[in-house]
């Protein structure tokens, strides 16, 4: 989080992670199309040719002033493939709040797993861990036939018991409840 | 969540601000540069001048930032060093010369191709050797930014959160 005193701003950086095409992405793309443009600045993606995000994708949210002061909010994903770990590190850097999205699909328990690990692996290399840092859990993809039940979801990955959000961030379902829970989470950190 | 985290705080004084601002002033006078931002490794753009809108100027710093931390990472792929000192782009109307200030802040130049990137160089190191002098006092109490962040405003941002991310289809 960084304060600027003299133009009373305080601008906090949230980070969307989870498995490569989970839909990170999807997420943040959502936000920019439904959101009114005064408050939403515009959505940079950094992608391969293949559409996959290469470093990251980057949205701010600018929410007017409140009470005189004018906090903004920077939207980050971070590339999910396993070959940008260094990528993950660096962005995490300095962030204040995580949104972990987990593909809902059976075919991905395994990699939403290890990419929460990897997660609590680099939070402890920035000497943070999850269980003392503001993060949620979004289950997204609750609309394919073949997913896990959300018991199991939670069984699995929500050990420390964060709020967690059902989403269909294709359809935008879920994408601005997550947003608001994650928010709210940093207000009270 | 088992107990409150120790979030990063970083807060700047108003008497440091403005020590930088008039850094930037000069430089920007003196090298006749189209905009100069001084700004974090996370991307927070702190003190600019020149003109940019303020959502431009947090998607630039984010995205140098993003560039530093890149270039990083192949300076400590092939030499070993933290990272390298400048980057420099060139473009067909304007060109950027980022270097770093210490290891958390960075400064960007934007100039037209007619400067010389000699002229840009030797400014630019003049204006960070005056700024990494007030880098310890840009620092504050963990106690200021908690005065910042006071139970009132988070309570009316909480509550405001429903009007302000309502979607355009009115959800």
């Amino acid at each position: 989080m960084y304060v600027d005193w003299h133009r009373q701003e305080i601008i906090f950086k949230i980070i969307y992670y989870g498995p490569g095409l989970g839909g990170k992405t999807t997420n943040l793309e959502y936000l920019y199309r439904q959101l009114d443009p005064s408050i939403r600045g515009e959505l940079i993606t950094l992608k391969t040719r293949e559409e996959r995000t290469l470093f990251f994708d980057f949205m701010e949210l600018d929410m007017g002033r409140i009470n005189g002061k004018k906090p903004r909010f920077q939207l980050y994903t971070i590339p999910g493939q396993a070959l940008y770990q260094h990528s993950r590190r660096i962005l995490l850097r300095g962030a204040d709040a995580v949104v972990f999205v987990a593909d809902s699909q059976a075919s991905r328990l395994a990699d939403n797993l290890n990419t929460l690990v990897d997660l609590e692996e680099k939070l402890i290399s920035l000497r943070r861990t999850l269980a003392r840092f503001p993060w949620v859990l979004q289950y997204n993809k609750r609309d394919l036939p073949d997913i896990v039940s959300i018991d199991r979801l939670q069984q699995s990955l929500n050990f420390l018991q964060v709020p967690a959000y059902q989403a269909v961030a294709s359809r935008g379902v879920g994408v601005i409840e997550t947003l608001k829970g994650v928010i709210n989470l940093l207000l009270q950190a | 969540m088992q107990e409150n985290p120790p979030l990063k705080r970083t807060v700047f004084s108003e008497t440091a601000f403005s020590k930088i601002a008039l850094i930037l002033s000069e430089l920007l006078k003196r090298s006749q540069a189209r905009l100069v931002v001084f700004a974090d490794m996370n991307g927070y753009p702190i003190v600019h001048r020149g003109d940019i809108k303020a959502q431009s100027l947090s998607t630039l710093t984010a995205l140098a930032a993003g560039s530093f931390a890149a270039s990083g990472e192949i300076a400590r792929l092939i030499n070993n060093e933290s990272r390298f000192r400048f980057i420099y782009q060139e473009g067909g109307v304007y060109h950027t010369y980022t270097c770093s200030v210490g290891e958390d802040y960075f400064l960007i130049v934007l100039f037209e191709k007619q400067v010389a990137l000699g002229l840009i160089r030797l400014l630019t190191h003049q204006a960070l050797l005056r700024i990494s002098s007030y880098i310890k006092e840009l620092q504050q109490s963990t106690e200021r930014a908690k005065s910042f962040l006071d139970y009132e405003f988070r309570d009316v941002l909480s509550r405001q959160l429903d009007d302000k991310l309502k979607t355009r289809s009115g959800s």
